[in-house]
């Protein structure tokens, strides 16, 4: 028999867990989703598309419509009026909230992926090479992270946020999302980087690398080429496990008025509903909650199936 | 480390102790009155005082030497810390002032025994001398410019010094003296009708002792030492304000004249009985509309604004009455117009918006502004047609018909075309400043954005905290900005010189707005005696400023207040904030109110 591949294997076994692979398929919807938006997005900026793919601002009736409520109103630069409806209700501008959750989901994806591309960029490097050189380097990034994870990470990331929103790196003005990446990814790769630092440490001394020592390789070229792609499960669990902080991350910001002002997210949509609850408008809150609970769960079940899938402990089962 | 916890634990059970204390609002039979207070207070330093939050504080504590009549109406000014109107000169440049005698300062530590001292006209020199202090660097200062004789001279020279203390005060200025201790002239450069209005009755005049600014230093803001009705006991600065009665206090009856519906409305009721009524004022600092509304509601403030969101549920759809169960409450709404005036600021000075008139006129084309009303204030607001507010003696009720506030997408898109021919490129992304971060300025901001994208104009909106905002409008770093103003007088010249070019930021003139014709016809109406003929300028003037577009005029205030039926003597009193000395809160009444809504509960349970 054909012995199995590691990642083959690990995807078998992924296969097999029924409610896992719903979650997945749960989450590649809503990352289906908000690629599509982003393509979307990018036609109408830059090849002068007129029509986005949801066109989340357009005032499709009257203010604070009842979910699935039927209205008479007078569309945007029209005269007559005409019959309405709108699946999840309007927000005090008219707009659907149904098309502001769906967005919600593009800004919310794209500013955890960012994030966390961010922070694997930070976190791997720096945990790999104080694994590996130990000694001075291993003291400085120890004590680098350590001193960073003393701060209470809310604090920490609104403070970043603050202070990058705006700000000008060389030639660029960081504007709206690009700051909110920079914010939570700039403060979020400290896990990532014990984690690192700690595989790297227990396999430094494992045959292998001694092969490859032996063999003259260059210790950029062991860790590089060697090391790292053992580790990189850990890379890949971590990064399914954030990813979800890094959504709540995103709707706290909004939350708070520090991330994204100009396009929907499901923060921005639960701060209106600060005030709109007292006039009974309850379906904004509502929808962006819900929106937010099932990526969660979805992601948290699949990425809990996805590390005992990746354990190589676990492969003889 | 057992003993730190003890320590820890103790600390912690008298914090919890000292927070119950706090929390009880009134002794027995004390009367307070609990008003909120919906934005962070700057400054308790009169004279850097520039925003209405401040103002309403400090107007409490410190006096003037004019103030306008509480009940009368059309509003007519009456001496305060001034024995009788000035004595004015033929060629109106020179005002004699009396000054009342035996009037004190709070006590403060600021004096040798802790005692206030009497009040002498050098403490009004002093007050002028600190305004123009170019170190201090005064909010108002714009009001005095070039306005009397020798004090921009002493301006000039302490901008020799480094810091705002190293300023020697002796130095005289010719045309501010003190006759002798209870005299004070005051010599113009040129007439100023409006200098009653404008400046002697303004919170920024108040008298602050020399020997308080040494003593506190930076300090001073959350230190005022007044002659006022009320002195301050605490600030904290996110959570409340509280003032108690200053007991140096000359004291003062209660007017016994006003208008008809005076007696009518029950507001001559304490006639010719000593004020103040309240032994102490809490302002609570609460941003948020929805925590102020439950608030009020409970019984917890004595009087409250209608939050947008609860305007509905509560009034009927007139929009005049309140509906039957905040009736059955007690609860009383006074509707009022507020001389305000609200726009989208443009900043002359910005390279983008500064040459280019069309672009400015259309973002002012682009925007609906019924809609926004409807959309934001539930149609509580007007629509401003021009800068001048309703109330004000030049207001042309027909400004309507000249079109400046007039929406029009078809005009705004091919001005925006004439636009970008003039830039030579396509508009950038503009930014709007929009002060604040809650609900209402972010749909403000979204609003606004898209009305504009309609036309085509991508606009981004950064939000902001009002102090932040402030300091980048006084540098000029706003591209756009939404601000508005509330006049302090009847006479519209309050409004008219925000335009004009020696009033650049940090004066009032936030756009840099810069007409030499307009300046020149302004120098030369501002000196003016009221007449018809003086309106009618006034008139060409806001021509002169609306014809440039260096802001989108957006709307005018129509206030709604509500009062519980225990809070007596309120009555409208928009040009000036010390009155809260007159209203009166019935103990008694809040106390049965309070009651009620206990045994409610108990029913409900």
């Amino acid at each position: 028999m054909q012995p199995r591949g590691y990642w083959s294997d690990a995807i078998r076994r992924l296969r097999k867990r029924k409610l896992a692979m719903l979650c997945f398929w749960i989450v590649a919807m809503y990352a289906g989703l908000a690629a599509f938006i982003w393509i979307g997005d990018i036609l109408v900026t830059h090849l002068d598309w007129k029509i986005p793919i949801v066109q989340w601002n357009e005032h499709v009736g009257p203010s604070y419509q009842k979910p699935a409520a039927q209205y008479e109103f007078v569309p945007e630069m029209k005269t007559e009026s005409q019959k309405g409806w709108c699946l999840l209700g309007t927000d005090f501008m008219g707009q659907s909230t149904f098309r502001k959750t769906l967005y919600g989901a593009k800004t919310a994806m794209m500013v955890a992926f960012c994030a966390s591309i961010i922070s694997i960029l930070i976190g791997v490097p720096l945990g790999a090479l104080a694994g590996y050189y130990r000694g001075w380097v291993d003291d400085a990034i120890v004590w680098f992270y350590t001193t960073l994870g003393t701060i209470p990470y809310i604090l920490l990331l609104m403070a970043f946020a603050v202070v990058l929103r705006g700000a000008h790196i060389g030639p660029w003005e960081l504007r709206g999302s690009v700051s909110v990446y920079l914010a939570i990814g700039l403060t979020s790769w400290v896990g990532l980087c014990r984690l690192i630092r700690g595989e790297i440490i227990k396999r430094k001394e494992s045959e292998y690398v001694l092969a490859a020592r032996a063999m003259g390789c260059s210790d950029f070229r062991i860790l590089f080429f060697h090391l790292l792609p053992n580790v990189f499960h850990i890379i890949l669990i971590n990064f399914s496990l954030r990813f979800v902080s890094f959504i709540h991350a995103e709707v706290i910001l909004s939350f708070l008025g520090l991330g994204e002002t100009d396009k929907p997210s499901w923060g921005a949509m639960i701060d209106a509903a600060r005030t709109e609850l007292a006039r009974d408008v309850w379906w904004e809150m509502a929808a962006a909650t819900v929106a937010i609970f099932i990526i969660s769960l979805a992601l948290n079940i699949f990425s809990d199936a996805l590390r005992d899938c990746l354990d190589p402990k676990l492969r003889m089962d | 480390m057992r003993q730190t916890k003890a320590y820890l634990i103790i600390c912690c059970i008298l914090a919890a102790v000292w927070g119950c204390e706090k929390k009880k609002t009134a002794a027995d039979g004390e009367m307070v009155i609990c008003r909120p207070m919906i934005s962070k207070v700057q400054t308790l330093d009169p004279t850097n005082t520039r925003d209405i939050y401040s103002a309403l504080v400090v107007s409490q504590m410190c006096e003037q030497l004019y103030v306008y009549h509480y009940l009368k109406r059309p509003y007519q000014l009456i001496p305060l810390l001034a024995e009788s109107m000035p004595a004015i000169s033929d060629d109106g440049m020179t005002y004699t002032i009396r000054i009342k005698q035996g009037i004190r300062f709070q006590d403060d530590p600021c004096f040798p025994d802790g005692k206030g001292r009497e009040l002498k006209a050098s403490d009004f020199v002093y007050a002028f001398k600190r305004l123009a202090n170019a170190k201090y660097a005064s909010q108002n200062w714009s009001v005095f410019d070039d306005r009397i004789v020798g004090l921009n001279d002493f301006r000039e020279y302490s901008k020799g010094f480094k810091k705002e203390w190293d300023v020697d005060y002796s130095k005289p200025v010719e045309g501010l003296q003190a006759l002798d201790d209870y005299t004070l002239q005051i010599k113009l450069t040129r007439p100023w009708p409006q200098i009653l209005e404008l400046a002697l009755n303004d919170y920024c005049t108040s008298p602050v002792p020399f020997e308080a600014v040494q003593h506190y230093g930076v300090d001073i803001v959350s230190h005022p030492v007044g002659t006022g009705p009320y002195r301050l006991k605490t600030w904290q600065r996110s959570s409340y304000i509280e003032l108690e009665k200053n007991l140096n206090w000359r004291g003062e009856l209660y007017p016994s004249e006003g208008e008809p519906e005076d007696q009518v409305n029950g507001l001559l009721a304490d006639a010719g009985k000593p004020v103040p009524f309240a032994d102490r004022i809490i302002f609570r600092i609460i941003e948020e509309d929805q925590p102020n509304w439950l608030l009020f509601m409970r019984g917890k403030l004595d009087v409250m604004y209608i939050p947008k969101d609860n305007f509905d549920k509560v009034m009927m759809p007139d929009k005049k009455r309140l509906m039957s169960f905040m009736q059955d409450q007690q609860i009383k709404l006074t509707i009022f117009n507020d001389p305000s005036t609200f726009w989208v600021g443009f900043n002359m000075k910005d390279p983008v918006l500064g040459p280019n008139l069309p672009l400015r006129k259309a973002i002012s084309r682009a925007i609906d502004r019924q809609k926004y009303i409807d959309i934001l204030f539930n149609g509580r607001v007007q629509v401003a047609h021009g800068l001048v507010s309703p109330g004000l003696n030049s207001y042309d009720p027909n400004m309507a018909d000249y079109g400046y506030s007039r929406f029009d997408l078809n005009e705004a898109r091919a001005l925006l075309k004439e636009a970008e021919a003039i830039y030579g490129k396509p508009i950038p992304k503009l930014t709007l400043a929009m002060p604040g971060t809650d609900t209402l300025p972010k749909q403000m901001g979204q609003l606004l954005q898209r009305m504009l994208e309609q036309a085509g104009i991508q606009i981004q909106v950064d939000y902001m905290d009002f102090p932040t905002y402030m300091e980048r409008q006084n540098k000029g770093q706003c591209q756009m900005f939404i601000s508005g103003v509330s006049a302090s007088c009847p006479d519209a010249m309050d409004f008219l010189e925000m335009f004009a070019s020696k009033y650049f930021a940090p004066g009032s003139n936030k756009f840099f707005y810069s007409n030499p014709e307009f300046d020149a016809l302004y120098e030369q109406v501002a000196v003016m005696q009221d007449s018809p003929d003086r309106l009618a300028w006034y008139r060409k003037l806001e021509h002169m400023i609306l014809d440039d577009y260096p802001a989108a005029f957006m709307t005018h205030r129509i206030t709604f207040y509500l009062g519980h039926d225990w809070y007596k003597n309120y009555k409208p009193f928009v040009f000036g904030y010390g009155v809260l000395k007159y209203h009166r809160v019935d103990v008694e009444q809040r106390e049965q109110f309070f009651n009620r809504i206990h045994s409610s509960k108990k029913e409900g349970k």
